[in-house]
């Protein structure tokens, strides 16, 4: 039971993140390799600060994915400005995924590449469902506000939104400061609950599973990429597949959703959506 | 859960870097189970082993720590890294299971680095760092004759950092000179731009703190930038594959161990095992597997009972107790043995063999 | 010091001038980031151990074995992966996580299948050390420079005096122009992915004799990226000066500044030349030059 309730806690944890990254890419349209470090951001920060200062562990947690923002300024802010290509983009932001880690390998706060153990586990199921819900909330809001409606014209025709008046560079700076955010939590949860944090954690490995959670989960969806990145923790766990086969599985899965269905699962529309569909259907015999 | 058999967990490396020893570690535990099950148990109550992978890697050890509780064990085996005890030692702790390492030897496993006070249910059966850095200073200056030293260590260990320090007090205490103390990044595998440095400053001596792999790349690039020094390592050198990957530029490099083949105190060990599976164990963790698990055995049958804290203070009373590499007493105070002693091999490529050099059992 | 270091960066150099070609000519001809470039390397690096440690070939013969190997993996990591995305001229996005994909795939697939034990190769070159003006060059070292080196010279050649080298440049320019002026495109692309992947096989050998085999050794070609970019993405001879440049600038990091800060160093160079400087050294605005 016990086991249970600590999958279902990580999948949840998991799923804040992933809401994070589906807004910047799924609603703006940008491709990140380097979201991990915005969880890693948002553990390390909140970690340090109930580990060595006793700060009251929802500061601390609120503390960290302040941080993760702040921090995406300095990629965004360089990055976004110059406009760089897509995939230029993409690399960009991994390089510094892959340079924030080897500085938390370096600083003596974050104990190096060794890790932070006995970190308070402060967190629970509750705590986390109480942060997921808040984090779709925030998300829908924001994408029903018309900044949201700018990222998704953004996303559609980034020349068009512009000659209708959307700041490209401010539209999409909010957005990757939103998901920031959200992945900041993640991480802060994610650090009080498994009482133990590692750089390794927080590396292209994990930006890719965020990413494949998102893209199977379907661009410009918010319950697709839930669903998915829930399925996604969950199905190795039940079929007690092994760590490096859930990894080829992603591979695969990536590749074949690029090939046959680059919409992913939801693509576009939201679960209940589906479920209109049904309903109107068989009520029109 | 069955109240007829007393489960003990095994958090052990059976895939990754270090899966050699720890399969090694398995076959050894089960071996001695089988004995023990076979002479009535323990409590009347048969063993059963509760065996997890960890890959060496902390964050799956952390996992498999709450499974091994999840799981309703009365005592863990395990790890082996000191980096992934200190990651399990909070997750058992709090559920109050006793864990014995097996050849973790960093002091913070036994000890909590926040609050400088011993973890309750942390133990080991062998040497720490402090002492084994000793050794290798103490061995380079009065065997090797080496005035200056050098060291290259991985910044991403805990095993690799403090046994730089240890080495650096011991060797200056003794009136050594270290000329050189570089660092690489976990993972990496060039280690020309700090070698390079080295060369230069020539020293009699470079420390290598790390895995089999790190020193064998080490070795060879060292050779290669015409570097003589003589090299010394510590016990993640003794795996097989050191030769295999270090070749002839590893030949003649010193390290410390825990346990040598040719030791007459394992003497039946080593055979019993060889009789079973067709091959020398990879020491020396199969050794300490098993004195982990003959610690445990003991501490339940003095306790009369399988409750973690029982189980606990019954360890820490352990006096002279036969286990497989010979006596054991378990300090109260600090959870580690007395004078277990420390063995220097020699790596032989010629003949595919580490040399039994000399043995410490204290160092002053 | 210093010339050692020199010494040691231009070897290191090599090793990443090699990937960063590779990694550039697909990028020239098809427009994205082939991230499973690493993965071919890794391939080869295990096809070569293979080579060399079950049928005892020489290290010759196992580069040749290597180079057709990889060659082949790259052609049909082509048509499975990229072929049905390009021919739907999907964007270059698509493509750059169809790569992706395939990199966690085949790594993953070998650390499943084949584990992750770390293999090394065996010692061809008898640790024989060149030795001058105080600095070491190991013979292994000087001989993958000078082979990097003929590689990306004889390629050059290929491409600007051979007719398939032509249509390469030529498709480069614009690929529609080049398939109505009677070009075989796919044909085309299979020739870049087999020369793609002829280097990332000399390369994975390489980096199995210099150092180790296993299945994340992948990896390196995250600099390899810096060095195309540094270079210019999509230029040749910009893939060449940018490794040799990067292994260069990075060993002098690592000895003068700080070995453990290097790859900070590194990515930021990066993300400062992706910002300020796109083009790098050699490429030029749209029409990326091969």
């Amino acid at each position: 039971m016990d086991y249970i309730l600590s999958v279902v806690t990580l999948a949840a944890i998991n799923m804040i993140a992933v809401l994070g990254l589906s807004i910047f890419t799924g609603f703006t349209g940008l491709f990140s390799f380097g979201h991990a470090a915005f969880v890693g951001v948002g553990a390390y920060a909140s970690a340090i600060l109930t580990y060595y200062y006793y700060v009251p562990f929802f500061v601390a947690l609120v503390a960290g994915a302040f941080a993760a923002a702040a921090v995406s300024l300095i990629i965004g802010v360089p990055t976004l400005r110059a406009k760089l290509r897509s995939d230029y983009f993409a690399i960009a932001i991994l390089g510094f995924g892959e340079a924030f880690r080897v500085i938390l390998e370096n600083l003596e706060i974050t104990n190096g590449a060794r890790g932070l153990p006995g970190i308070d586990s402060f967190t629970t199921l509750p705590i986390v469902l109480v942060a997921l819900a808040f984090s779709v909330w925030i998300t829908r809001n924001f994408l029903k506000s018309r900044y949201g409606v700018a990222c998704i014209a953004i996303r559609e025709d980034p020349v068009a939104a512009e000659m209708s008046g959307v700041g490209l560079f401010r539209t999409r700076l909010l957005s990757l400061v939103l998901s920031a955010f959200l992945c900041g939590l993640s991480g802060g949860l994610m650090a009080h609950f498994l009482s133990f944090i590692q750089p390794v954690m927080f590396t292209l490995v994990q930006s890719t599973q965020l990413l494949a959670a998102v893209i199977a989960g379907g661009m410009g969806s918010i319950t697709g990429p839930l669903f998915a990145s829930f399925l996604f923790i969950v199905l190795p766990e039940a079929l007690r597949v092994a760590n490096m086969w859930r990894l080829v599985a992603y591979g695969l899965m990536l590749v074949l959703i690029m090939i046959y269905r680059p919409q992913g699962i939801m693509g576009y529309q939201e679960l209940p959506d589906l479920f209109r569909r049904k309903i109107s259907r068989s009520g029109t015999k | 859960m069955a109240a007829d058999v007393v489960r003990i967990g095994h958090t052990v490396s059976l895939t990754g870097g270090a899966s050699m020893w720890g399969q090694s570690e398995a076959r050894a535990i089960d071996m001695l189970v089988k004995k023990i099950n076979d002479a009535g148990g323990v409590l009347g109550k048969k063993i059963e082993v509760v065996r997890y992978d960890n890959r060496n890697d902390a964050v799956e050890a952390v996992n498999v720590a709450k499974r091994l509780v999840s799981d309703g064990v009365v005592a863990v085996i395990g790890p082996a890294q000191s980096g992934n005890s200190i990651a399990s030692a909070p997750v058992l702790e709090k559920a109050s299971v006793p864990m014995v390492v097996t050849t973790a030897t960093n002091p913070y496993v036994t000890m909590d680095q926040r609050s400088g006070k011993v973890r309750p249910f942390a133990f080991r059966p062998c040497f720490i760092d402090p002492f084994q850095g000793t050794v290798a200073a103490r061995f380079a200056i009065t065997d090797l004759n080496a005035k200056t030293g050098a060291i290259l260590y991985d910044v991403g260990s805990d095993y690799g950092q403090w046994l730089a320090k240890y080495f650096e007090e011991a060797f200056v205490a003794k009136g050594g000179k270290i000329v050189a103390k570089e660092a690489f990044r976990s993972e990496e595998l060039d280690y020309r731009a700090q070698l390079g440095k080295m060369k230069g400053l020539n020293p009699d001596v470079i420390f290598i703190p790390t895995s089999q792999k790190e020193a064998a790349m080490a070795a060879k690039q060292a050779r290669d930038l015409g570097i003589n020094a003589v090299l010394l390592g510590t016990d993640n050198w003794g795996s097989p594959d050191l030769i295999d990957l270090g070749g002839s530029a590893i030949d003649g490099g010193y390290f410390v161990n825990l346990a040598d083949l040719a030791d007459p105190d394992i003497k039946d060990f080593v055979a019993e095992y060889k009789a079973a599976f067709n091959e020398d164990p990879v020491l020396p963790n199969p050794v300490m597997a098993q004195d982990a698990l003959l610690m445990i055995v003991d501490s339940i049958k003095r306790a009369n009972s399988v409750e973690g804290e029982k189980i606990a203070k019954a360890m820490e009373t352990i006096k002279d107790l036969k286990v497989t590499s010979g006596p054991l007493t378990i300090s109260a105070a600090d959870h580690n043995p007395f004078n277990k002693p420390a063995v220097i091999q020699k790596v032989d490529v010629k003949n595919k063999t580490f040399q039994f050099v000399k043995k410490y059992v204290s160092v002053e | 010091m210093f010339l050692q270091t020199l010494v040691t960066g231009l070897s290191i150099g090599g090793i990443y001038a090699l990937m960063a070609v590779g990694y550039s000519l697909v990028f020239s001809v098809l427009g994205f980031s082939n991230f499973a470039h690493g993965a071919v390397i890794m391939l080869g690096a295990y096809l070569g151990l293979a080579l060399a440690v079950k049928l005892h070939l020489g290290i010759g013969l196992v580069l040749v074995g290597s180079i057709v190997g990889s060659g082949i993996l790259a052609v049909m990591n082509e048509r499975l992966a990229y072929s049905v995305l390009r021919r739907r001229k999907a964007p270059s996005l698509y493509l750059m996580i169809s790569a992706m994909g395939c990199s966690v795939f085949l790594e993953n697939l070998v650390y499943a299948t084949i584990g992750s034990r770390f293999y090394a190769f065996p010692e061809f070159f008898s640790r024989q050390v060149v030795q001058f003006a105080g600095s070491s060059l190991s013979l292994l070292d000087l001989a993958a420079f000078i082979v990097a080196f003929l590689a990306i010279l004889a390629l050059h050649v290929f491409v600007t005096r051979t007719k398939t080298g032509i249509a390469i440049r030529a498709g480069v320019c614009d690929m529609t122009m080049c398939s109505l002026m009677g070009v075989n495109v796919d044909r085309l692309i299979m020739v870049v992915f087999l020369l793609a992947g002829a280097f990332a096989g000399v390369a994975g050998v390489f980096l199995g004799v210099k150092y180790l085999v296993y299945p994340t050794m992948g990896w390196v070609t995250n600099k390899a990226y810096i060095a195309a970019v540094i270079g210019g993405l999509g230029s040749l001879p910009g893939a060449l000066v940018g490794g040799l440049i990067l292994g260069v600038v990075e060993t002098f990091v690592s000895t003068y500044v700080s070995s453990v800060m290097r790859d900070v160093f590194s990515f930021t160079l990066l993300i400062a030349l992706l910002v300020w400087m796109p083009n790098g050294l050699f490429g030029s605005d749209t029409e990326e030059k091969v």
